[in-house]
C-alpha cells in the first residue's frame, strides 16, 4: 500500500487531522510554511508513535540538521538543495533527496542518488522545495527506477492522487498545497486526500482487524462481559427494527412535541453578537426542554424502546444529574421502575437534582468507589445490568458504551442538529460557518454535529473540559490528552496511565467529568472533521456570567464550555459569518456551585 | 493444558484457583502459586488488577485496588513471573481486562506471557466476536484464549463459541458479577450439562463458587470448578487453610 506524507504542517489541528497518514513533514527552510525546531517538537508530540516525522531542509548545515533530528526528534530528513553526498552520509536517520523533473534526463539523476529515498517534484517556482505544480508523471513510467525508494510529490490532490499512484507505483506520496485552502492546511482536505490515496485498502485493513459492525473507524465495538452479549445483541436488533418503524418514530416525536416542548428556538443573540464584535451568534436552546437539558431527547427514545422490548425496569447512571432526572421523569410518565447510580461526589454538588429524582419516584444509589463521579457510576450501573439483565434496560445517558448505544443515542439526539439546520436556513438562507458544542461523553455535540457532517463548509468544534488546565493532572480533556483504549464497552479515547489504568477526570462541571469520549467523536477527531478544544473551569465560569448578563440566559456549566470556546472562535470570524452555539442545558442545577464560586459577584 | 484433558479422561475433577497478582505485594505472587500447587490445585488464574473491573464483585475489586495501590501493572506481573526460581507444575492462565493488554500491545503481551510461563489467557471483556484482536497473536505464541459462556449465552452463539474452544471452557454459573454466593440457581445444572455435551474441551464452573454445597450440586455436570473471591479473600486475611477443604472436596477421588 502506498504511504502518505502530509507536508508543511504548522498547526495542531492539522497534525491531528493527519493521524491516518504514515508521515508528517515540517519545513525548516525559508517558506511560508516554515516552523522553528521548538514548534515542530510541540506539533510532533500530537502524532502517533508509528508516524514518521520528516524534516525538510534546503542547504542547511549538518549541525542545524542534526539539532533538529535530535530535538524534535525527526525520523527522516528530506533535502531539497545542493547537499553533498558527504553530508547525506553523516545524517543519522534515513535521508530523502529531492529532485525536480523536467526532462527524461532528470529522471536518470535519481538513480545516482545515494539517499535512501528519492523525491520527485515539479520544478519549484517561488522557493526551492516544491511548487505545487504537477510534472509529467509519464516521464517516470518507463524509466528504470526502483519504485520502492520513490516518493512522488508536486501538485497532488485528492482528485489526481489515485491516478498518480497507479501510473508511478511510488513508495510514498507527498502532499502540501493540495490539502490547503487559501494557503492554509484544511482538515477535511487532509482526510479526503489520505482516504483517496489509501483507497479501499484502508477500510480493508480495518475490517481484517475487527468486525466492522458498530465501529466508527477503529472505535466502538461491543467490549462487554459475555453475560451482557445477549442483551446487547437484542438491543441492536430491536433498535434496528424500531428505527425503521414509522409508528415508533411517530410516537417518539409525539412525546418530543407534547411533553418536552420541542421544537426549541434557534435564538439570535443580539447582545453577544455585538459584544464579541465578530460573527452573528445563534443559540440552540436545549435549555428550554422539559427537565432543563438535551438529555430528555434520548431518555424518551430509549424508554419507548425498552417497553417495546418488554422491559419495564430501567437502570441509568448520571453525572450532573440531568440524565438521571430525565430518566426518572420518563420512568414516572411511563410507570417504569427506575434506579439511578450517581457518584458520591456528584451527589454532593448536585443535591437539587438528587432530590428531583427522588421526588419523581426513582431510587438513587450513591457510588462511593473510585473518584465517586460519573465513571464509577457507569461501572456500578453496568454491574447492576449484568445482574438484572433479563428484565432491565440500561438507559445510558451519553453516546458511549457498547454498540448500538453510541449510534442510538446519536440518532435520538440528532433532533438538535436537524432542527438547527432547518431553522438557520429559514432565518439566514444558508448554513452556519461554525457550530460549537460541549463534549463530555459527547451526546449533545454528536446530536448537533451529525446532520452537518457532510456539509464541509460548516466548521464543527467540540469544547471539552480542561478543568484546572490540560497541563495539570486535574482535567477531563480526553481528546487533547487521551489515547486509544477500551472502557465501558467501547474502544474510544480515554485518559489512562502507561499501564492502561483509567485515570480520574476532573472538571467543575459534573456532566463533563468523564475520562472517555464516545467512539464517534474519537473517529471524527482522528479524521479531522471535528476540531476539539479544551476550556478551563475558570473560562467556563466567566462565560456563565457573560451570557447571563448579555442574554438573560443562565447556562449550565457544561454548556458554558461551549460558550467560552465560541467566544474564542468568534475572534477570528467576520460580521458576515454565522456561529451557532448549542446551549445544552440551563444553569438551575448549578446554582450552588455558582453561588460558591462567584461569591461577591457584583 | 493437555493435562486438563487427561484429567477429564481419568474422571477426576479440576480445581482452578484465581489469585490477584500483587495483592499484598508482588513478592507474594510466587509464594501463593507455590502454596496452591502444593495443595493440589489443577491450574491457577493469575489476575491482573484493573481500574474499572465491571465483571467483578466487591471482593476482587477491592483486591485489585490493593494491588494497584502497590503499583502493580501487567508488565510487572509478567516480569515477576519470568523471575520465578521454583518449578511451576500447574498451567498458569493470565486473566486480565482488555485495556491493559491494548496499552501494552497485544503481540508483545502474548510474547511476554509465553516467556512468563503462561499457557492461556482469559479476557472477560473481549467477546468471541472481537477475539481477532488477540487470538492471532495468542496462536503465534502457543497460548490458548479461554472463552466464557454464560446462562444468557444464546444457543446459536454457544455452539459457535464451543466449536472453537481450546484449553477449557469457563462456564459462568451466575447471571451477575464475581463473588461468593450462598446458593446457585437451579437452572445452572441444566446449563452446565448442555455446555458439557457440546464442548470438545473440559468445562469448568466459575463465578460464585465458594462452598462445598456448590461443588456437590454441580459435580456431575462439570469437569471442574474455578474459585476466585473465596481464595483472594482467604489470602488477604492470612487464612488460606480455610479454603483447603474446598480444594479437597473437588480433587479428592469421589465414589460414584
Amino acid at each position: 500500500m502506498t504511504r502518505v506524507k502530509i507536508c508543511g504542517l504548522m498547526e495542531e489541528q492539522h497534525v491531528k487531522a493527519a493521524s491516518q497518514a504514515d508521515a508528517i513533514g515540517f519545513v525548516f527552510a525559508p517558506s511560508r510554511r516554515r516552523v522553528s525546531i521548538e514548534r515542530a517538537q510541540e506539533l510532533s508530540r500530537l502524532a502517533d508513535n508509528g508516524v514518521q516525522r520528516i524534516g525538510v531542509f534546503v542547504n542547511a548545515s549538518y549541525e542545524e540538521i542534526d539539532k533538529a533530528v535530535k530535538t524534535v526528534p525527526l525520523t527522516m530528513v528530506q533535502l531539497h538543495g545542493d547537499e553533498t553526498d558527504e553530508l547525506i552520509r553523516r545524517i543519522e536517520v534515513p535521508v530523502i533527496q529531492a529532485f525536480s523533473i523536467r526532462t527524461p534526463g532528470d529522471v536518470e539523476k535519481l538513480n545516482s542518488s545515494i539517499a535512501d529515498y528519492v523525491l520527485v517534484d515539479a520544478p519549484g517556482t517561488d522557493y526551492r522545495g516544491g511548487s505545487g505544480h504537477v510534472f509529467d508523471w509519464s516521464l517516470l513510467e518507463n524509466a528504470n527506477l526502483e519504485h520502492s525508494r520513490l516518493i512522488l510529490a508536486g501538485g497532488l490532490n485528492k482528485d489526481n492522487v489515485q491516478a498518480a499512484i497507479s501510473q508511478t507505483n511510488p513508495f510514498m506520496v507527498d502532499v502540501s498545497s493540495g490539502v490547503e485552502t487559501d494557503g492554509r492546511k484544511d482538515e477535511v482536505k487532509i482526510q479526503q486526500f489520505i482516504l483517496q490515496a489509501k483507497g479501499d485498502s484502508m477500510e480493508r485493513t480495518q475490517e481484517k482487524t475487527i468486525d466492522p459492525v458498530g465501529f466508527f473507524g477503529r472505535y466502538g465495538g461491543q467490549f462487554v462481559p459475555e453475560t451482557l452479549m445477549k442483551a446487547v445483541k437484542e438491543l441492536e436488533a430491536a433498535y434496528e427494527d424500531a428505527k425503521n418503524d414509522d409508528e415508533f418514530q411517530k410516537e417518539y416525536h409525539h412525546y418530543l412535541k407534547e411533553y418536552v416542548g420541542r421544537e426549541q428556538p434557534l435564538t439570535f443573540a443580539a447582545r453577544m453578537t455585538e459584544a464579541w464584535g465578530g460573527p452573528k451568534i445563534y443559540l440552540k436552546r436545549e435549555d428550554l426542554n422539559h427537565t432543563g437539558a438535551h438529555k430528555v431527547n434520548n431518555a424518551i427514545g430509549q424508554a419507548l424502546l425498552a417497553q417495546r422490548m418488554g422491559k419495564r425496569k430501567i437502570v441509568a447512571e448520571t453525572g450532573a444529574g440531568q440524565h438521571g432526572v430525565a430518566t426518572a421523569t420518563i420512568c414516572a410518565l411511563f410507570d417504569l421502575d427506575c434506579v439511578v447510580f450517581m457518584g458520591e461526589e456528584d451527589i454532593k454538588r448536585q443535591q437539587l437534582n438528587v432530590f428531583r429524582m427522588k421526588l419523581l419516584g426513582a431510587r438513587v444509589e450513591s457510588v462511593t468507589k473510585g473518584s465517586g463521579t460519573l465513571k464509577d457510576a457507569v461501572n456500578e450501573a453496568l454491574r447492576y445490568w449484568v445482574t438484572n439483565v433479563e428484565d432491565t434496560h440500561y438507559l445510558i445517558g451519553s453516546a458511549l458504551g457498547p454498540h448500538p448505544f453510541p449510534t442510538m443515542v446519536r440518532d435520538f439526539q440528532s433532533v438538535i442538529g436537524k432542527e438547527t439546520k432547518r431553522q438557520i436556513l429559514e432565518k439566514e438562507g444558508r448554513l452556519p460557518n461554525a457550530i460549537v458544542a460541549c463534549v463530555g461523553g459527547g451526546s449533545n455535540a454528536i446530536g448537533m454535529f451529525h446532520p452537518f457532517i457532510e456539509d464541509a463548509s460548516v466548521r464543527l468544534i467540540g469544547a471539552e473540559a480542561a478543568g484546572a488546565g490540560v497541563d495539570t493532572d486535574r482535567h477531563a480533556a480526553t481528546l487533547t490528552k487521551g489515547s486509544e483504549g477500551v472502557l465501558h464497552g467501547a474502544m474510544m479515547k480515554i485518559l489512562q496511565d502507561d499501564a492502561g489504568q483509567v485515570q480520574e477526570a476532573h472538571s467543575i462541571s459534573a456532566g463533563l467529568d468523564y475520562p472517555g469520549i464516545g467512539p464517534e467523536h474519537a473517529h471524527l477527531a482522528d479524521n479531522g472533521r471535528v476540531t476539539y478544544e479544551a476550556i478551563t473551569d475558570d473560562e467556563a465560569l466567566a462565560s456563565v456570567i457573560e451570557m447571563s448578563r448579555l442574554e438573560g440566559i443562565i447556562p449550565a456549566l457544561e454548556s458554558a464550555h461551549a460558550i467560552a470556546e465560541a467566544k474564542k472562535q468568534a475572534q477570528s470570524m467576520t460580521a458576515d459569518e454565522i456561529l451557532v452555539i448549542c446551549v445544552s442545558g440551563r444553569g438551575d442545577k448549578d446554582m450552588a456551585t455558582y453561588a460558591e464560586k462567584l461569591e461577591g459577584l457584583s | 493444558m493437555k493435562r486438563l484433558a487427561e484429567l477429564k479422561q481419568a474422571g477426576h475433577k479440576a480445581f482452578v484457583a484465581y489469585i490477584m497478582a500483587g495483592d499484598g505485594g508482588i513478592e507474594k505472587l510466587g509464594e501463593q502459586i507455590q502454596h496452591l500447587q502444593e495443595r493440589g490445585v489443577t491450574a491457577i488464574e493469575v489476575g491482573i488488577p484493573f481500574s474499572d473491573p465491571v465483571a467483578d464483585g466487591p471482593t476482587i475489586e477491592a483486591a485489585g485496588n490493593r494491588a494497584l495501590a502497590e503499583g502493580i501493572t501487567l508488565e510487572k506481573v509478567l516480569e515477576e513471573m519470568q523471575r520465578f526460581d521454583f518449578d511451576v507444575k500447574v498451567p498458569l492462565v493470565i486473566m486480565t481486562y482488555l485495556n491493559p493488554v491494548i496499552r501494552f500491545g497485544a503481540e508483545r503481551f502474548t510474547q511476554e506471557a509465553k516467556k512468563a510461563g503462561a499457557s492461556g489467557i482469559i479476557i472477560p471483556d473481549l467477546p468471541f466476536e472481537h477475539r481477532q484482536l488477540i487470538e492471532p497473536f495468542a496462536k503465534q505464541h502457543e497460548l490458548v484464549l479461554i472463552q466464557l459462556v454464560t446462562l444468557t449465552t444464546i444457543e446459536s452463539r454457544l455452539e459457535e463459541i464451543l466449536k472453537q474452544a481450546e484449553g477449557f471452557v469457563y462456564a459462568v454459573t451466575v447471571t451477575g458479577i464475581t463473588g461468593s454466593r450462598d446458593e446457585l440457581a437451579e437452572e445452572v445444572g441444566a446449563f452446565t450439562r448442555k455446555v458439557r455435551d457440546l464442548s470438545p474441551v473440559p468445562v469448568y464452573a466459575g463465578f460464585g463458587i465458594s462452598k462445598e454445597s456448590h461443588v456437590d450440586m454441580l459435580r456431575d455436570d462439570v469437569d471442574g470448578f474455578i474459585v476466585g473471591s473465596a481464595i483472594v479473600q482467604a489470602f488477604h486475611e492470612g487464612r488460606i487453610e480455610d479454603v483447603e477443604p474446598l480444594i479437597d472436596a473437588v480433587t479428592a477421588p469421589h465414589s460414584v
